[in-house]
């Protein structure tokens, strides 16, 4: 059985998803409001898959993530915001998180995205691959571009463009003549990149502010 | 409720009155200063004492009633100008007039000026010269003579009612622009509060809502076909409907509250805010994480296009189409991209239609683009839904 937390500071909310989670079939290990709570909890439960809310009280969702996947680095995030803050969906991505969806999403949405995100599958909606493209461009075109930026290729560039079109994965493996299980590698890879670029990033950041500070 | 702290500041014209009132008292004083020091050349002295006597009466009733911004008005002006000028007058029996003539000083000597700078703070620039007009027209029938002595008292007065009505005209302006940019402030600082709020509760609310009504329409729908029952029909259809405006709802409130962006540079749109507008329950956005900035009126050919392409959307496949709407940034140009999963047409449909003089719709996009220097591209294949794509070079 798929063991969820669910981390959202509004208990209405929270009740609604959590009961939704146990019709549906899972366990729901626990479901808090507070991101200090979520650290606590998700690092000694260990869940499969955390459902978690972009604003949260005491601390960003962004930082839960870091956080979480700071000490299990397999642990599988599905973001949900009531409104698409641009810029925190797209740092929650590069922080690790699996998929993101908008609170007005259908319980059904809902139910499909959490089940995706327990095998680990990238949940992607149009709105987060239309952010996803624009940071690659964004990168691509900053002047300190260097071989270690990140970079989509060509078919990768195309799979993109069909998700945020709203085309399903289906549809986009037949209009290119590709597999389903091909399309979603490609749209898998396209975050993992973006991911392992902000760690190194990170990593960057902190050596220099360490030798700086020396 | 939280206290609210009324504070009145003291507006710039009350402390101009005021600055009036002391001129006149300041003058008043030096009036009877010079009374002190020539009364033994003076005929009828008594005449003279009872004009300070008026003049005093007259400053205190003035400071007093100028202090009230519902006394300030034309009444209050011609009687202060009608008082003044009489008093200047009065000189005439009590000067002697030769000496008048040489441009020995009046009786009220300076005080005369108090009421031709009420004329230019009350009316501006112009008002104040027509003032310092009446009050030299009277000082100059006097004297009897018009040399440079005796003009000098009129052109220092017509420069002060001109100079000041201008100044405080533009005091007054500069103050009101203050004030207005500092409530558009306020204003701003609550609305953002209020989306805060908004966004904590009553977003969520809404969406919650919506979502368990989709699921227990759906629910007892099927109840209702397991029991053969038209009423538990008819209850999910409205739990549905319910659903669908609460979603509405919230689409329509997100609009409304979303937080104003910083400034931008001048005549530059954020094309994300624009087509922002343009969101609804069944039309989905996917834009960058930062702001793709395009000259306003290419953004607003932009947005008609793709709104457009939307109501199109909503015409040829029902109110239940999906719609997507992507916007790219590829530096020199911005792409935005309207695609739809409705039954799509088949190769050639639109050309037939364009020569048959139908699709307008799709005809005033293309020329929208064209005249901002961009185009637009429609694809279609049956099964398929159709694509518009936008495309516009950053010139």
């Amino acid at each position: 059985m798929t063991r969820v937390l669910v981390v959202d500071d509004h208990p209405m909310w929270r009740e609604g998803v959590a009961r939704d989670l146990t019709e549906a079939g899972y366990e729901v290990i626990a479901a808090v409001g507070e991101g200090r709570q979520a650290l606590r909890i998700g690092r000694s439960l260990e869940p499969d898959v955390v459902v978690l809310d972009l604003q949260l009280g005491d601390m960003s969702g962004v930082d839960v993530i870091r956080g979480l996947l700071a000490t299990h680095a397999d642990m599988r995030v599905l973001m949900l915001s009531a409104s698409a803050e641009h810029q925190d969906v797209l740092e929650a991505v590069k922080a690790g998180a699996l998929g993101y969806l908008v609170k007005t999403a259908g319980r059904d949405e809902f139910l499909e995205a959490v089940r995706r995100t327990a095998e680990g599958d990238a949940v992607f909606t149009a709105g987060l691959a239309g952010l996803v493209l624009g940071e690659y461009r964004r990168l691509a075109a900053a002047p300190a571009t260097t071989d270690d930026t990140p970079r989509l290729t060509e078919r990768e560039t195309e799979v993109l463009r069909l998700v945020a079109k709203g085309l399903s994965y289906r549809q986009i493996a037949e209009r290119l003549v590709l597999s389903h299980r091909t399309v979603q590698n490609h749209v898998q890879n396209t975050l993992r990149k973006l991911q392992l670029h902000n760690r190194a990033e990170l990593v960057r950041y902190v050596i220099e502010r360490g030798l700086e500070a020396d | 409720m939280p206290d609210t702290v009324v504070c009145v500041p003291v507006g710039l014209e009350v402390v101009l009155w005021r600055a009036v009132a002391v001129f006149r008292f300041a003058a008043l004083a030096y009036a009877v200063v010079l009374l002190l020091t020539h009364y033994p050349s003076y005929h009828r002295v008594w005449l003279a004492w009872t004009t300070i006597g008026v003049m005093a009466l007259w400053t205190t009733a003035s400071a007093v009633l100028y202090g009230d911004p519902g006394r300030r008005g034309w009444p209050l002006l011609v009687a202060d100008m009608v008082v003044t000028v009489g008093c200047l007058l009065t000189t005439t029996w009590v000067v002697p007039r030769e000496e008048l003539g040489y441009g020995a000083h009046t009786l009220p000597m300076a005080w005369v000026a108090g009421a031709v700078l009420a004329w230019a703070i009350h009316g501006g620039r112009r008002w104040g010269a027509i003032g310092a007009l009446i009050v030299g027209a009277a000082d100059l029938l006097m004297r009897g003579q018009v040399n440079t002595v005796t003009l000098n008292g009129t052109v220092l007065l017509l420069l002060a009612g001109m100079v000041v009505g201008y100044l405080v005209r533009r005091a007054l302006d500069a103050e009101e622009r203050l004030q207005r940019a500092v409530e558009l402030e306020a204003a701003t600082r609550e609305r953002e509060r209020l989306a805060r709020g908004i966004h904590d509760s009553v977003l969520q609310a809404l969406a919650l809502i919506s979502r368990r009504a989709e699921r227990i329409g759906g629910e007892t729908l099927e109840l209702g076909r397991l029991a053969s029952s038209r009423e538990a029909g008819r209850i999910a259809g409205e739990v549905t409907e319910l659903g669908r405006l609460a979603a509405e709802q919230s689409e329509a409130l997100r609009a409304l509250v979303s937080v104003q962006p910083p400034p931008l540079a001048k005549g530059m749109v954020d094309l994300r805010e624009s087509l922002g507008a343009l969101a609804a329950p069944h039309v989905s956005l996917a834009f960058p994480a930062q702001a793709v900035l395009l000259r306003d009126d290419m953004a607003t050919e932009v947005t008609s296009a793709a709104a457009a392409a939307l109501d199109n959307v909503r015409v040829h496949c029902g109110p239940s189409a999906r719609a997507w709407v992507l916007v790219e940034d590829e530096g020199t140009t911005v792409t935005v991209t309207i695609r739809d999963d409705g039954p799509g047409m088949p190769d050639g449909r639109l050309e037939e239609a364009a020569r048959a003089g139908r699709l307008g719709v799709q005809q005033s996009m293309r020329g929208r683009m064209r005249d901002s220097g961009g185009q637009a591209t429609i694809t279609s294949r049956p099964g398929e839904g159709t694509e518009v794509e936008l495309k516009v070079p950053r010139a």
